[in-house]
């Protein structure tokens, strides 16, 4: 990622949910300009990816993001209509459970499950298809829908499923 | 009514195929061995003279060759032969390869690999498919999932042209056939869950710029219905694409052509099929929403709008009409009728007069719950009010066929003028339909569905059959585990092709069903078979396999592909990925 990538750096939300719904429908219903995201001074370049395997063992350095709503069960339930509300059951199914876009209820990840990881998939896209929802949102509704996403319990035993039991 | 006399198929030969030189000029009865456009014919009937292999031989049909594309998305459409070289366009990222059919083992000759977008997949509804290539003097044209046509030279693979004709930003992919009458080159764009504003181009043949475009939905001037010109059989009165949509909801209001065209060159007309309405919750665009679920009849040469007619009024259920029009001329009542023949998503078949599109026959061919029948003196069907739907409704229970359709409009139909019967595969497959109201964001789906689906009665979910269009009657049927979802193909051997979701290859006896030999080919069959003569002088049938084609039917766990994308079951259709996983591969079946 470019360093022009730092919009969302810093941002502070003090937002309640519900209003925070509202204002979105508005504003992607009506096409405005999302709200303009504070700009960190200091922004570090992008976020980390911990998963990712370091060159030479040495990790860049990176920005770090933290959930505004973390754990908080009434953003998940706001996040819950968000999911419905911009669309994304249309191609990830309903409750995440995959379509057109991978499945987001299996707690795996393919651009990383960490709540920065989520956000900055949601909130600047990613190859293959997935919308840049930073600007029709803005920082807090991904929040949000990062807090839905993350309180998703991924199945038992996901690993292995049998058809011999299936069939019976 | 019953079918009297002989019926006849009047059969279109790609003129510019013959004449490109690769093979003599076929004599009037016989068949060139090519298949040269998605259908084999401008008729669409997927009709082959090729007499070698019979129900007496069929049973020693085996593979005589494969090819894995190295693509895992849905392996819709069909190869084409033209000469001594087999064309074959994959799934996203729509490789084009060019088989040598002349030497051991069909090497490459070339292969071309266009730059796609990879954004277009996440615009797709339902997979990356694509339906196929074109081949007209000495091109072969087809599209990009990324709104793209192209052009290549059929003899080397060098790019001739490539024209952007879709916008990928608000909702727009090509997954369709083209078709090529004269000197344009025909297109249309999928995007019904996008709330695209839906429409037909016609390129220039020789140097892809665009002609004309033509609306589906919309005021008259955009729709080319022009006075005069146009006259809809069943309704009257200007700029019917708006006034038939509340207040100005036809601006988002789908109406995408994603399926298959044909062309009667006597009547000088090309026929399509337009898709669903948008979004999916219908109390959000009242009205017939003209001319969604319908098909058009235009003058390729102007893209003027001829007649138009309207399978679905206000679409309730997602029913697109995008699949094929099949032309043949058949004996209804004693008659001679130049007729037009669609199996629609809604479970009814339609015989309709292709010069008027007056409709003369509509019976199910599925089992259908949301009409009790098409009124043929209105044109409209006769609604059952307890299946209407919408976001006020919650979620209306037991609507057959489901949003996947009593056939999928991917999976087109094959009519042969010696029995005088359609082939096609169908689903048999009910759905619960709960609206909610859906927020249109450019770029995203605007839907708001959710849509449950459940096995319809007997418990197999789909069936390859036989069907008399001149009666509206089914004449046999053969039923499958797995929805079908398979083109058709039939021969003057009276041989007919066709393929299964869990991944078997098929011939059937024409008249009567039976089934004549069969092969497990590695993936789900939702390609459409083919049939040529090789340089070898020997019949070939050609299929792909790799299951795919809508991630909302197939059950996600035939996906194998991603380790951080791992999907449950379908639980109407829950063992099917114990029969199958994803995988494109090309099948040749020889004598």
């Amino acid at each position: 990622m470019s360093t022009s990538n730092r919009r969302y750096a810093g941002v502070q939300v003090r937002v309640v949910p519900a209003a925070v719904l509202a204002c979105l429908l508005l504003a992607a219903c009506d096409h405005r300009d999302p709200e303009p995201a504070a700009q960190g001074a200091a922004a570090p370049p992008a976020v980390a990816y911990e998963a990712h395997v370091a060159a030479g063992g040495v990790a860049p350095p990176g920005g770090t993001l933290s959930n505004p709503h973390q754990g908080d069960k009434a953003v998940a339930a706001a996040g819950a209509n968000l999911f419905t509300a911009m669309n994304c059951d249309g191609c990830h199914g309903p409750e995440g459970s995959g379509a057109v876009g991978p499945n987001l209820g299996d707690g795996r990840w393919r651009y990383g499950g960490a709540d920065a990881e989520v956000f900055s998939s949601i909130y600047y896209g990613r190859p293959k298809g997935m919308p840049a929802f930073g600007g029709a949102m803005g920082a807090d509704g991904v929040w949000t829908l990062v807090t839905y996403l993350r309180s998703l319990a991924p199945p038992d035993n996901l690993p292995t499923e049998s058809f011999e039991s299936a069939a019976k | 009514m019953r079918a009297s006399a002989a019926a006849s198929i009047t059969l279109f030969l790609c003129a510019a195929a013959v004449a490109a030189g690769v093979r003599a000029a076929p004599a009037a009865a016989q068949d060139d061995g090519q298949w040269p456009m998605p259908a084999k014919d401008y008729a669409s009937t997927r009709y082959s003279k090729l007499t070698a292999i019979t129900p007496q031989n069929a049973p020693g049909l085996h593979p005589v060759w494969t090819f894995s594309t190295g693509v895992l998305g849905g392996h819709e459409g069909q190869p084409l032969v033209v000469g001594d070289t087999m064309y074959v366009v994959t799934p996203w990222p729509n490789v084009l390869y060019a088989f040598d059919l002349t030497k051991e083992g069909y090497p490459l000759r070339w292969k071309y690999r266009p730059e796609v977008s990879a954004n277009a997949i996440g615009v797709s509804c339902c997979d990356t498919v694509n339906r196929g290539a074109f081949y007209v003097d000495g091109k072969i044209i087809y599209n990009l999932l990324d709104g793209h046509t192209v052009a290549v030279d059929a003899k080397s693979g060098t790019q001739l042209w490539k024209t952007q004709v879709a916008d990928v930003s608000g909702g727009e992919t090509v997954t369709m056939a083209p078709l090529v009458v004269k000197e344009r080159v025909l297109v249309g764009a999928s995007g019904g869950e996008f709330g695209i504003y839906g429409w037909v181009k016609a390129l220039d043949l020789k140097s892809g710029a665009i002609v004309w475009t033509a609306r589906n939905i919309g005021p008259d001037a955009d729709m080319l219905a022009k006075p005069g010109d146009f006259k809809a059989p069943y309704d009257s009165g200007a700029d019917l694409g708006t006034h038939s949509w509340a207040e100005d909801t036809w601006r988002t209001g789908g109406a995408p052509v994603w399926g298959w065209m044909s062309y009667d060159p006597e009547l000088d007309l090309v026929y399509y099929g337009t898709g669903n309405a948008s979004p999916y919750n219908a109390e959000q665009r009242l009205g017939d929403n003209k001319w969604t679920a319908s098909v058009l009849a235009r003058r390729p040469a102007d893209g003027s709008l001829v007649w138009a007619y309207q399978f679905t009024p206000h679409d309730n259920w997602d029913y697109d009409a995008a699949g094929a029009m099949v032309l043949a001329d058949l004996q209804i009542g004693g008659k001679p009728i130049k007729a037009l023949v669609h199996f629609d998503k809604n479970g009814f078949a339609y015989t309709l007069d292709r010069a008027t599109g007056r409709l003369l026959l509509a019976q199910p061919f599925a089992n259908v719950t949301w009409a009790k029948s098409i009124d043929l003196a209105t044109g409209r069907p006769v609604l059952d009010p307890s299946k209407q739907t919408g976001a006020s409704r919650g979620s209306v229970k037991g609507i057959c066929p489901s949003l996947e359709g009593g056939v999928s409009p991917s999976s087109p139909p094959a009519y042969s003028p010696r029995t005088h019967l359609f082939y096609s595969s169908t689903n048999n497959l009910c759905m619960d339909y709960a609206s909610a109201r859906a927020s249109h964001l450019r770029g995203t789906p605007f839907m708001g569905i959710n849509s449950p689906y459940s096995a319809g009665p007997g418990g197999n979910l789909g069936t390859f059959m036989a069907w008399d269009a001149a009666t509206g009657k089914k004449v046999w049927e053969n039923k499958e585990t797995y929805p079908n979802w398979s083109g058709a193909l039939v021969t003057a051997g009276d041989v007919a092709f066709y393929g299964t979701l869990d991944g078997w290859f098929k011939s059937v006896d024409a008249r009567t069903g039976k089934v004549l030999s069969k092969f497990k080919v590695g993936s789900g069959v939702v390609g459409n078979p083919i049939t040529y003569r090789g340089p070898d002088g020997k019949q070939y049938v050609a299929v792909y396999a790799g299951i795919g084609g809508d991630w909302l039917l197939l059950s996600g766990d035939v996906r194998s592909d991603d380790p951080t994308d791992v999907r449950a079951p379908a639980d109407y259709i829950k063992d099917i990925a114990g029969h199958t996983s994803q995988g494109g591969i090309i099948w040749i079946f020889g004598l």
